[in-house]
């Protein structure tokens, strides 16, 4: 097994698709540690993911996982991680138990107690078949499967999407429960940032193809600010400390970068704390400057 | 070998419902060919009299093709994988291409196997219930023959049609590519008709059959020929490596 230090490693990735460009992305996912990757819809964030795990081929870059060439060393790394989709993709005919007796085959680390423990402590049934379960226990089922071999390096794409929050903060539980000894990694993508917000140690931010911020999440959420002043005081500001502007009837909020620095800058403004949505939604219209 | 149990259960677990259909249709099949043998015992032909049982390599012909076409035909798998999502999860998983085109395979000749005992079977039944046994190893060499022949064509169809499923990555693809496949066999048997210039009921050999005497007893040779027989397993092979290609190429396509 091979030592590593970054669980996902990538450099200089890019995609060319018709109408939209995965443009020379990097960011690497320390070993122990969860990553939200988040932006909008159709930012990047599947194209990415399928990048990583090989379900695409990429134009140029290159990948890592596990310390692991994902091309050369495929076979090997897939053994050794798991993966959760935003859907299902079980058929519907397969019960739990089925699934366990085609995956116990796939994979060498395979633990069929740890398997029928979660399916408990999900109440999922064991001979129900799959296409009558529920959006929430397909999830459940996917997660069970992901995490019962042992798995070093879980990604979820959209995972706790379309799920209610008692289920997902259920989900966000035990992911913290895997991490646990420090050896396993996670990669979330979500558009849910709050869920983001409570499990993530790092996140990357992506947008139409670029990575726009990555990094450790407190120090992201803690740098960035928003100033909250008059519209004709927008022009006192420096274009550089702004990410966007957004204007409503009773002045404006200005998202800084640096929060410190501007606080300096500004005293007579009121510099608010900038929430993971914040940040996304500042940062997505910072072409626009002014927004509302 | 517990990879390949896994990977077989699965394609076994999903391809069991249609399985079963073209079992109960294939032993319905064999039970109305069994009618010439109800109708000895019924009428008793006198001697000199033509008998039904004259008729029986004709249906165990019949059963024989009709066993090839239900072994050899397309298992729905791959269709099944791409609508419930399994094949762009088979990516993130261990088995590798080639080893899941080998359980592909490995499938594929279970069927063919088991429709091949089953039409071996029936033939046996009816001809010790006929005492049916003038023509010896003959009708067994005319069986297998007419089995692997029929196994042969619809493999390659069902490769032609493996090959274009590949391009298709979610439901609605399947549908289009689905309706152009049906399309292009539709062309394709045209092309072929006028290509090998197959005559109609408007277009009769001699006299007023369709195909004349000297045709069936030729064609009856070949049937009966041990050389058939061995050109026919070399065919086999080739197929089945040709569909492994074609099952390895599949797994292996990565996604646009």
């Amino acid at each position: 097994m091979t030592e590593y230090e970054n669980a996902i490693e990538i450099k200089g990735v890019t995609k060319y698709y018709d109408g939209f460009t995965l443009d020379n992305i990097s960011f690497d996912v320390p070993k122990g540690c969860i990553m939200g990757f988040i932006g909008q819809n159709g930012a990047g964030k599947t194209t990415t993911i399928r990048s990583l795990l090989r379900i695409t081929d990429i134009n140029s870059g290159e990948i890592r996982l596990l310390g692991l060439d994902h091309i050369k060393d495929e076979t090997a790394i897939k053994k050794r991680i798991a993966v959760v989709f935003d859907e299902l993709p079980f058929h519907d005919v397969f019960n739990a138990r089925d699934m366990a007796r085609i995956f116990e085959g796939m994979y060498p680390e395979w633990d069929n107690a740890a398997y029928m423990q979660y399916i408990e402590r999900f109440q999922l049934p064991v001979k129900k078949k799959i296409g009558q379960f529920s959006k929430g226990m397909k999830m459940k089922l996917q997660i069970a499967c992901a995490l019962s071999h042992n798995a070093e390096l879980l990604v979820m794409d959209e995972a706790t999407t379309g799920l209610d929050p008692v289920v997902r903060d259920e989900i966000l539980h035990i992911f913290m429960e895997y991490l646990q000894n420090g050896e396993r990694s996670i990669l979330m993508s979500s558009h849910i940032t709050s869920d983001l917000e409570k499990i993530a140690d790092m996140v990357t931010f992506i947008d139409k193809g670029k990575i726009l911020l990555t990094g450790y999440k407190d120090e992201i959420i803690e740098q960035h600010g928003i100033l909250k002043c008059d519209k004709d005081k927008i022009q006192e500001i420096d274009a550089e400390d702004i990410v966007s502007v957004r204007t409503n009837n009773f002045g404006a909020e200005v998202m800084v970068h640096d929060r410190e620095n501007a606080s300096y800058k500004y005293r007579d403004c009121v510099i608010d704390p900038a929430s993971l949505d914040d940040i996304m939604l500042y940062y997505v219209h910072r072409d626009m400057k002014e927004w509302s | 070998m517990k990879l390949y149990t896994s990977l077989i259960y699965r394609e076994l677990k999903l391809t069991r419902k249609r399985f079963l259909l073209m079992l109960i249709l294939f032993l319905l099949l064999s039970l109305m060919m069994m009618t010439p043998l109800i109708l000895v015992f019924i009428s008793k032909p006198a001697k000199g009299e033509e008998s039904p049982l004259e008729m029986i390599p004709l249906f165990v012909g019949i059963v024989a093709l009709t066993g090839g076409f239900m072994a050899g035909t397309n298992n729905g798998l791959q269709k099944a994988d791409i609508s419930s999502g399994w094949k762009r999860y088979s990516f993130v998983l261990p088995p590798t291409a080639k080893q899941q085109a080998l359980s592909d395979l490995l499938l594929k000749l279970g069927y063919i196997l088991f429709f091949g005992l089953l039409s071996a079977a029936f033939e046996l039944v009816y001809t010790a219930a006929a005492d049916y046994n003038k023509f010896g190893n003959k009708l067994y060499i005319y069986m297998l023959n007419i089995f692997l022949g029929a196994v042969c064509v619809v493999m390659l169809v069902d490769i032609a049609y493996s090959y274009i499923m590949m391009f298709a990555k979610d439901k609605n693809q399947l549908k289009i590519i689905g309706v152009i496949a049906f399309l292009g066999a539709g062309v394709i048997l045209r092309v072929a008709g006028i290509f090998f210039n197959v005559k109609t009921p408007e277009q009769p050999a001699d006299g007023d059959t369709l195909i004349s005497d000297e045709t069936i007893n030729r064609f009856e040779a070949v049937l009966l020929s041990g050389k058939t027989s061995l050109c026919i397993f070399a065919v086999f092979a080739v197929i089945c490596t040709v569909y492994f290609l074609a099952m390895w190429r599949s797994h292996e396509r990565r996604e646009p």
